[in-house]
C-alpha cells in the first residue's frame, strides 16, 4: 500500500503559486525525506497533506484518504501522527494537562514510554519550555497513539545533537515496526542519516526524487582553514574543492572575524606587521574524499579548522542549478560572493 | 461528538469566570446598598425632576432613568440593562471573536485538527464554552443579589429576578455568536476582538436611539431589542417569542460560522 500519494498537487496563496503541481508517492514502511531550503514550500505540502488547507489543483490520499474529505481525513488521523514546525501548544497548562487534553482527543497507548525517552518537563506550564522541551512534548504527542503514519515538519530544530541522535535512533526503532515517516527538512546531513528515499523541492518544485545513496554523493562540507604560512592562489586546488576562496592578511579581519577564531591573530598582526607570518584564510566547499583533504592540509601550519554542512542553497545551486531565475534574483547574488 | 474541546476550553474559561462573578456581584450589592437611598430621596429631588423633564425621552429610556422609583426599577433599568446586557454581552462577543481566530493565530489550531476530530465539531463545543461564565455568573449574581436585599427595607420578587437571568441566556448567547462570526471571518485576533467591540456597542446605540426616528424598525436588528429587564423585572411578563428569535438569530450565525470554518485554509 501506498502511505501518502500527492498527484499534481498545487497551492496558491492568492497570487503567489506556494507549490506547484508536486507528485509523488511515499511507499509504506519507508522514512521519506522532504528536502528544501526554506520558503521552498515544504511546510506548505504538509499542511495541505493534513487537510488544514485546500489544494488550488490536483490531489492527494493520505493512508488512502482523500485529502480534501474532511470526514474521511478524521478516519485518517486516527493513525496519523503530526509534528508541526510551529508547535502551538497552549501556554497556560502545564505538559501533563495537555497531554491529558491531547490523549482525550485521539488516544493514547504509549505516552509513559515516550515521556521516558524524551523526558519533557511535564509539570512545568509550557509557557515556561524552551523550544527542545517543546519539541520533546510534541514527538511524545506524536506518537502517544502509536500510528501508521508520522509527518513530520522539521522536527529536529531546536532539540541539542543528543536528543537528535536519540530522535534518529527512535524513527529507526520505530520504523522497524514499521511506521512510515514523511519528514521534512532544510539539512541535508540528517536526511542521509535516516531517510530511505528523499525528494528534493525548490521554489515549490519537486526537482528530484532519489534514494539516499545517490544523495550521499552531493552534499558537501564547508571548509573554513586559516594556516599560519601565506597561500599561493592556486594551493587549495585539490579534488573536490569548489569555489576556493583565499584571503591574505589584509583583508583577513572581515571573513575570519565570523567565526570569532580570528581575533587573535590579527591582534597580533598589528603587533608584529611582517608580511605573511600570521596567516592566511581559504575556504571552499569540499565534496572529496576526507583523507586527500586532510593530508594536504598536513603540509601547512593549521591554526583554525572548521568544517560543517554546506548550505543546502549552494549544494543545490552546484547539482540542479537555477529552477526559476525569475524568483531569486538574491540568490545569484549570494553565489558570486563565495 | 465527545465533549473534550468543551471540557478543555470551559477550563480554560473559569478562571475569567471567577472575575466576572465577583465583579458583577459586587456591582450588583453596590445597586442594592443605595437602593434605599436612589429610590426616596434622589428621585423624589427636584434636580431629578428637571432632568426628566428636560432630557429627551431617548436618553432618559437609554439610561433607564424612568424606573428608578423602585428597587427592581433600579435593577432592571440600569444594572440590568447597561451592565449585564451591555457590557457582559460586549464581554462575551470579545472572547468569541477571539477564539476561533486565535487559535489559529498561535498556531494551536493546528495541533488540535491534527486530532481525529471534525471543525464543526471544534467550532460548536468553542462556542458552547461560553456558557460556562454564562451560567456561572447567572447564579453568582441573582444570588448576591438576594442575600443582599435581605439586609435593606425593599425586598425583591425572587421569581422575578430568576427569570430575568434565564431570559437573559439567549441574549447573551447571540452576543456570543456574533463574536464567533467575526471569529472565522476576520483573518487577525485584534481585528475580529475590536470588530467585536465596535459591532455590539453600535448594535446598542442603534437600539438605543434610532426607535425615535423614521427608521424604527431597524432597531430590530439589535439583540438588545429582545430582552427587556424592565418588562420582566417590573411587569412580570415574559417574552419567551422574543427568547426564541434570539435563540433562532445564534443558531444561524453559528450556521454562518460552520459554513466558513469548515471551508477556510488555516494559516
Amino acid at each position: 500500500m501506498v502511505a501518502i500519494e500527492v498527484n499534481g498537487l498545487t497551492k496558491d496563496y492568492g497570487n503567489v503559486r506556494a507549490i506547484e503541481s508536486l507528485s509523488f508517492a511515499v511507499e509504506d514502511g519507508e522514512v521519506f525525506g522532504f528536502l528544501g531550503p526554506n520558503g521552498a514550500g515544504k511546510s506548505t505540502t504538509i499542511r495541505t497533506l493534513m487537510g488544514f488547507q485546500s489544494p488550488t489543483d490536483g490531489g492527494a490520499t493520505v493512508l488512502g484518504h482523500d485529502i480534501t474529505d474532511q470526514s474521511a481525513m478524521i478516519e485518517a488521523k486516527r493513525q496519523v501522527g503530526y509534528i508541526p514546525a510551529e508547535m502551538g501548544f497552549d501556554e497556560g497548562v502545564t505538559g501533563k494537562r495537555f497531554l491529558r487534553y491531547q490523549a482525550s482527543l485521539k488516544g493514547d497507548t504509549r505516552s509513559e514510554e515516550l515521556l521516558e525517552l524524551f523526558d519533557p518537563p511535564m509539570d512545568r506550564e509550557i509557557g515556561e519550555y524552551s523550544t527542545g522541551n517543546k519539541r520533546k512534548l510534541a514527538v511524545v504527542l506524536a506518537f502517544m497513539h502509536d500510528p501508521d503514519l508520522v509527518i513530520m515538519d522539521e522536527p529536529t530544530s531546536g532539540l541539542d545533537p543528543l536528543m537528535q541522535e536519540r530522535f534518529y535512533e527512535f524513527i529507526r526503532g520505530e520504523q522497524a515496526k514499521g511506521t512510515t515517516f514523511f519528514f521534512s527538512s532544510h539539512i541535508l546531513s540528517e536526511v542521509q542519516k535516516i531517510c530511505d528515499r528523499v525528494g528534493v523541492i525548490r521554489n515549490g518544485h519537486l526537482v528530484e526524487l532519489e534514494d539516499v545513496e545517490t544523495l550521499l554523493e552531493r552534499g558537501g562540507k564547508r571548509v573554513s582553514v586559516h594556516v599560519a604560512e601565506s597561500v599561493e592562489a592556486g594551493a587549495f586546488a585539490i579534488e573536490g574543492a569548489h569555489d576556493v576562496s583565499v584571503t591574505g592578511d589584509e583583508q583577513s579581519a572581515q571573513p575570519t572575524a565570523a567565526d570569532g577564531s580570528g581575533d587573535d591573530p590579527s591582534t597580533e598582526s598589528e603587533d608584529a606587521p611582517s608580511g605573511g607570518r600570521d596567516g592566511t584564510s581559504v575556504s571552499f566547499t569540499y565534496t572529496g574524499d576526507y583523507n586527500a583533504l586532510l593530508s594536504h592540509l598536513i603540509g601547512y601550519d593549521v591554526l583554525d579548522l572548521d568544517i560543517e554542512d554546506a548550505p543546502l542553497e549552494d549544494v543545490f545551486m552546484r547539482f540542479y542549478g537555477e529552477v526559476d531565475p525569475d524568483r531569486e534574483p538574491s540568490t545569484v547574488g549570494r553565489q558570486a560572493n563565495v | 461528538m465527545t465533549l473534550d474541546v468543551l471540557r478543555y476550553e470551559g477550563e480554560h474559561q473559569l478562571k475569567s469566570t471567577l472575575g466576572i462573578s465577583v465583579a458583577f456581584a459586587l456591582l450588583a450589592l453596590l445597586f442594592v446598598a443605595s437602593a434605599p437611598l436612589i429610590t426616596t430621596d434622589v428621585t423624589s429631588s427636584t434636580q431629578f425632576q428637571q432632568v426628566m423633564t428636560e432630557l429627551p425621552q431617548p436618553f432618559i429610556e437609554a439610561f433607564g432613568l424612568q424606573s428608578m422609583t423602585s428597587l427592581e426599577g433600579l435593577l432592571a433599568g440600569e444594572f440590568y440593562t447597561l451592565m449585564w446586557a451591555v457590557f457582559f454581552g460586549l464581554y462575551l462577543a470579545y472572547t468569541a471573536a477571539g477564539s476561533i481566530r486565535g487559535d489559529i493565530d498561535a498556531n494551536r489550531m493546528d495541533v488540535l485538527l491534527s486530532n481525529p476530530i471534525s471543525r464543526w465539531s471544534v467550532l460548536v463545543q468553542t462556542f458552547l464554552s461560553l456558557l460556562v461564565p454564562i451560567l456561572i455568573a447567572s447564579v453568582v449574581t441573582p444570588a448576591v443579589i438576594y442575600v443582599g436585599t435581605l439586609f435593606i427595607e425593599p425586598s425583591i420578587a425572587v421569581e422575578e429576578l430568576i427569570m430575568v437571568h434565564v431570559l437573559s441566556i439567549p441574549y447573551l448567547l447571540c452576543c456570543g455568536a456574533i463574536g464567533l462570526v467575526l471569529s472565522v471571518l476576520l483573518d487577525d485576533r485584534d481585528t475580529a476582538q475590536n470588530a467585536a467591540i465596535g459591532v455590539l456597542f453600535a448594535l446598542y446605540l442603534f437600539q438605543s436611539f434610532i426607535p425615535v426616528t423614521d427608521y424604527g424598525w431597524l432597531a430590530n436588528i439589535a439583540p438588545m431589542s429582545y430582552f427587556d429587564a424592565n418588562e420582566i423585572m417590573l411587569e412580570g411578563t415574559y417574552d419567551f417569542t422574543s427568547a426564541g428569535i434570539l435563540l433562532a438569530a445564534t443558531i444561524v450565525l453559528i450556521a454562518v460560522s460552520q459554513f466558513r470554518f469548515t471551508r477556510m485554509d488555516i494559516q
